[in-house]
């Protein structure tokens, strides 16, 4: 295992399939960082040069990846939630945000969708009566 | 994903569509709320502090701009659902 900027990469696997193993790296992305360094499309790891190493370690540290970008993620729905789009109410709901369909289905976005909100809303609570204080509003007018 | 969003995104030489109130500067002068069907138009810097009252295909919700709501829709702010919620039948 190779230890690269807090991430455990496999030793024996191709680069640009390593690299993947980075949140923030896809196939694509992966494929591009290796051309640019000009390294080949067979190359395993365990076969990188020292310098290599460090070049790719270079190109890495420039990248938003990890904690940051889960972070930057986390803070553009926080921002769209807290101007009241629709699509910030779409996420705090856990519906699909691009006009999906919601009879059945949408699956993944009631997965992923409005988790980063939830977790920061165990911790402060006012914040999680102000997600739902938008859809609990046409609720109590309809009881009256 | 990003490609796509450049790909699809309007023509720069065209500038943002938006509409033109023109008792704006009064209206955020005064308070009163503008009264539009514009949901596609785009919030523009000059509208900061504007009351708007933005028709969601059923009636018109209060939107107040703020500076952080700049180049978003009208229409982002003014729902068009609601959600469902069960009502009991009375003539059962």
């Amino acid at each position: 295992m190779l230890h690269l900027l807090g991430v455990n990469l496999p030793d024996q696997k191709v680069v640009s399939i390593a690299l993947t193993y980075f949140y923030g790296i896809g196939p694509v992305t992966a494929q591009k960082i290796c051309s640019k360094l000009s390294i080949h499309k067979q190359c395993k790891l365990s076969e990188l040069t020292e310098g290599q190493l460090n070049q790719l370690s270079g190109v890495l540290s420039n990248m938003t990846l990890e904690n940051d970008l889960e972070r930057q993620v986390k803070a553009n729905v926080q921002h769209l939630r807290a101007i009241g789009t629709y699509v910030g109410k779409r996420h705090a709901m856990m519906l699909p945000v691009h006009g999906q369909r919601t009879r059945n289905n949408s699956k993944t976005a009631k997965k992923i969708n409005g988790r980063m909100l939830r977790k920061y809303s165990t911790a402060d609570t006012a914040f999680a009566r102000q997600a739902f204080g938008m859809f609990q509003a046409p609720l109590s007018k309809h009881m009256e | 994903m990003r490609g796509s969003l450049v790909a699809l995104s309007r023509s720069v030489w065209k500038g943002p569509f938006y509409v033109h109130f023109p008792n704006l500067q009064e209206s955020i002068r005064s308070g009163t709320p503008i009264k539009t069907m514009a949901r596609a138009s785009t919030i523009m810097p000059s509208m900061i502090g504007a009351k708007f009252l933005v028709h969601n295909g059923k009636e018109y919700t209060p939107v107040t701009v703020t500076e952080e709501m700049v180049g978003r829709k009208l229409g982002e702010f003014s729902h068009t659902r609601k959600r469902f919620t069960y009502r009991l039948t009375k003539n059962k």
